[in-house]
């Protein structure tokens, strides 16, 4: 009965993850080129920043990679701008890749709090 | 002082392995004064981890920032309070942390339970001293607390939003439960190493699984609402995989607890126990690792902190020893009675083991996702929220039916005669109540609506229960008092319920609306007028404060403020302004978005029940206290069996 | 110099509380429990939780859960058990 059981249980998970369309890809700026969809990007915030979130273009600014260099990949993001957003830290950040090249995001988070420092980043 | 510090450290190291190789000998030869000895330095090497961790607290509080630690972690203008609390700030302080929790509650168990279970103690010390001395080995050799540096001026201090009461609160409690769990994995090891696999080291460690069950679960509700009001995005849970570490294992935990009942009364599920405390041990360790190493977020990042590696070869290398000994000993947990019906207490148990775990596997695969799919698919993803909330109500609504129905359905064999009769009253209130609160409203969710209805069932269980135990035992006191096990667990099921009711209260009816207003405009928010006044700004000493004062009217009036705080040391934290109408338990959540020109944009949240939650933290904790009462009665006839077994 | 008295007092705190055991005049006897010891242990804890589940099933009749039926079906065999238990019991004496 056991098994039963747990077979049931197991179908109906495969089921869920089979149907898809629940995973979002984890990206970095570095393999960020040409994919298309929702996507979740992480990357280290890169200056200048410009614009505001509230308005038609968003808060502008650059992402590149966390560790070694890389591209850095413009950044339009419209909606709530978390405490910790600062040049040098890290953030994911979840959007779409437009014609353009720019990632234009909704949702940005940041690390828990105990894995930073008060004081800037030195980059 | 920092030698000293260390000092105390390799001097715990040292115990800790003597106590390790000296307890195992000790146990596998029957040397009675090589197991006593090996017990006597674990508690030993508590008294000197206690010496590491008073230097790290003096050096804390005394601001001495020669200490690197101390330096990274505070600043001169830092209360007593916080700075002490920077102890479990960072990964040095907290590994020292959860040695020492780990090293006393080892040297406790092994103290309280020396004359009563003496051959399960001879293995238990040894399996907590080895646990303890990976813990020893990695403060003593990859990360110390106690490097030192030229005395600096003043420290990088903590960043603000850990400035907190409950973020004080919250890492303790956590620790307090997840080091817990490891002496129930730590008994039923020695349980099967010394080839007693009966009940007895169950019975023994009843309290402890209870105790760190209760931490464990407290602790995530004390971050649960640090989130909600300081880092302010208007939630409390993120399926974040930090915070997926802590459910994971208290889980498991809960699935433990209730399984254990049916060994103790009948000799079954055996395996499932064994395998459930292992998985809750394995998870807190895990979970562990994955706050430290930070690999979920990015497979990168592996790379930059070695103690990652540590973790994960010591998880593996303690979950092959767990499935060894477990294969080893199948022989000896076959279970005494077989599975009579499906349809029988027993049965139900079996049930909720299977739900817990599904559950708990199914959070477990989430976390893990991002490093699977880049290890098998070349290509890292990662689950988001529908993904849990689908898989919270698969499994979590036959959770919460379960619990209405297990107290209540008969052990052995129920027929369906007996248990409908039994439960007409919950069924009929909660077919009452869902017609209630689809007038109320409530259909606007199907699932909202299906959990409050199994809620009232479970609220009406636990009554009926009440009412005919205290009927049959003349008072309630009296009916708590001869069970405090039962009982308990029944305030305890009340609280879940709360919390069941919170959560489906504050998500699945709660309202959002975002909106920009100039000085003097409202808007309106599921019958709440929020009317923007004034900006005041103030001065702190560590920040300028900027606050939004708002104005209440509607169905609730008040004024409330919402703003941010800019630190002088360059960071900034929005500071939400909640009004609480504590007749519906509803919040009004204001978050200050960002000021253009004259105007502020505003998120406006109204969180019908949530604050239910927070009130069934307190149920939580009563309810676990009550079951956790020592009774003297049973401690009598424990004593008394073994005398009786000695002959 | 107070940190170096500290360190030397846990140092020998230490190695005595270590050593004690080996100084004590009594061998290495095991005080371990012996088969039958074990055995005995297992009746008595088959004993209490044949009592306990006697118990719990009469306060479960009296309070309404189970109905006459189920009781009558259930108490016959617990109470037989009880009875094969206290007199495999008895028998070890």
């Amino acid at each position: 009965m056991v098994a039963l059981a747990v077979a049931g249980v197991l179908a109906v998970f495969l089921l869920y993850t089979a149907l898809g369309g629940n995973s979002t890809p984890l990206l970095q700026p570095s393999n960020l080129a040409g994919h298309t969809g929702t996507i979740s990007l992480t990357g280290k915030v890169r200056g200048p920043v410009n614009g505001d979130a509230k308005s038609t273009g968003g808060l502008q600014f650059g992402l590149h990679n966390i560790n070694g260099a890389s591209t850095i990949v413009p950044i339009a993001f419209h909606g709530s701008v978390p405490d910790l957003f600062k040049v040098g830290r890290d953030v994911n950040l979840t959007g779409q890749l437009d014609a353009n090249g720019t990632f234009v995001a909704t949702q940005m988070t940041t690390k828990c709090p105990s894995k930073y420092t008060a004081t800037p980043y030195k980059a | 002082m920092a030698d000293l510090g260390r000092a105390a450290l390799v001097v715990s190291l040292g115990l800790t392995l003597y106590a390790f190789i000296g307890g195992t000998i000790g146990a596998l030869q029957k040397r009675r004064r090589l197991s006593d000895s090996a017990r006597n330095a674990l508690v030993a090497a508590f008294g000197s981890t206690l010496v590491a961790a008073a230097v790290l607290a003096i050096a804390l509080v005394h601001h001495d920032f020669s200490f690197v630690y101390v330096y990274s972690h505070t600043s001169k203008g830092l209360g007593t309070i916080y700075a002490l609390s920077a102890f479990w700030g960072g990964q040095e302080g907290s590994l020292l942390l959860w040695l020492l929790v780990l090293s006393g509650y080892g040297a406790l168990a092994a103290v309280l339970n020396r004359r009563l279970l003496r051959d399960l103690i001879d293995w238990v010390v040894p399996v907590i001293a080895g646990i303890a001395s990976f813990f020893a080995l990695i403060l003593v050799a990859v990360a110390s607390p106690f490097q030192t540096q030229v005395r600096a001026l003043d420290g990088l201090g903590l960043t603000p939003s850990l400035q907190n009461p409950y973020m004080v609160a919250h890492p303790p409690m956590l620790y307090l439960g997840y080091v817990g769990l490891t002496v129930p994995f730590a008994f039923a090891a020695a349980a099967m190493l010394s080839g007693h696999t009966d009940e007895r080291w169950i019975v023994a460690t009843r309290r402890w699984t209870l105790a760190a069950w209760m931490f464990l679960g407290f602790g995530q509700l004390l971050g649960a609402h640090w989130a909600y009001v300081e880092v302010g995005w208007g939630g409390y849970y993120a399926w974040d995989p930090v915070e997926n570490a802590a459910l994971m294992p208290w889980l498991a935990a809960t699935a433990f607890l209730h399984s254990v009942m049916v060994q103790e009364r009948k000799g079954m599920l055996k395996v499932w126990n064994m395998i459930l405390v292992a998985l809750a041990f394995e998870l807190a360790v895990f979970g562990d690792f994955l706050t430290r190493s930070g690999v979920i977020q990015s497979i990168h990042s592996f790379a930059q902190s070695s103690i990652g590696a540590w973790f994960l070869g010591f998880v593996v290398a303690t979950t092959l020893f767990s499935v060894a000994l477990i294969l080893w000993r199948l022989p000896l947990l076959r279970a005494r009675t077989k599975l009579e019906s499906a349809l029988s207490r027993e049965a139900t148990f079996l049930y909720n083991n299977l739900f817990l775990v599904a559950l708990c596997l199914t959070v477990l695969w989430g976390v893990l996702f991002p490093v699977l799919s880049d290890l098998f698919l070349g290509q890292s993803r990662t689950m988001s929220r529908p993904y849990y909330d689908f898989f919270l109500r698969i499994f979590g609504l036959p959770l919460l039916l379960l619990m209405g129905i297990g107290p209540l359905i008969a052990w052995r064999r129920a027929s369906v005669r007996s248990l409908l009769k039994t439960l007409r009253w919950p069924i009929g209130v909660s077919i009452v109540a869902g017609i209630g609160l689809i007038a109320l409203g409530a259909g606007s969710s199907r699932p909202g609506l299906i959990e409050y209805t199994f809620s009232a069932f479970v609220l009406t269980t636990i009554v009926v229960e009440l009412v005919r135990g205290t009927r049959a035992t003349g008072s309630l006191f009296q009916l708590i008092g001869r069970n405090r096990r039962r009982y308990g667990g029944y305030v305890v099921h009340f609280a879940i319920v709360m919390l069941a009711i919170g959560i489906a209260g504050s998500s699945a009816y709660a309202t959002v609306k975002e909106q920009k207003l100039l000085p003097g405009q409202s808007m309106t928010v599921a019958g709440h007028t929020v009317t923007y006044t004034r900006l005041e700004r103030g001065r702190s000493g560590t920040a300028n404060e900027l606050r939004a004062v708002l104005t209440l009217s509607g169905r609730e009036h008040g004024t409330l403020k919402s703003g941010v705080n800019n630190y002088f040391t360059g960071d900034t934290s929005k500071e939400v302004g909640i009004h609480t109408d504590w007749l519906r338990l509803e919040d009004t959540y204001v978050i200050f978005d960002q000021q253009e020109g004259k105007g502020v944009f505003f998120k406006v949240l109204v969180k019908p029940l949530v604050n239910m939650i927070w009130l069934a933290g307190f149920v939580f904790l009563g309810g676990s206290l009550v079951a956790l009462w020592p009774d003297a009665r049973e401690q009598r006839r424990l004593v008394a069996r073994l005398a009786l077994a000695r002959g | 110099m107070t940190a170096l008295i500290v360190g030397a007092l846990i140092a020998v705190a230490a190695v005595v509380l270590v050593s004690l055991p080996f100084l004590r005049s009594s061998g290495d006897d095991v005080g371990s429990s012996t088969e039958l010891q074990d055995r005995r242990l297992m009746l008595i804890d088959e004993r209490d939780r044949t009592i306990a589940a006697l118990k719990e099933l009469e306060f479960d009749h009296r309070t309404g859960k189970i109905d006459d039926t189920d009781y009558r079906a259930l108490v016959g065999p617990l109470r037989r058990a009880a009875a094969e238990v206290l007199q495999a019991l008895d028998a070890e004496e």
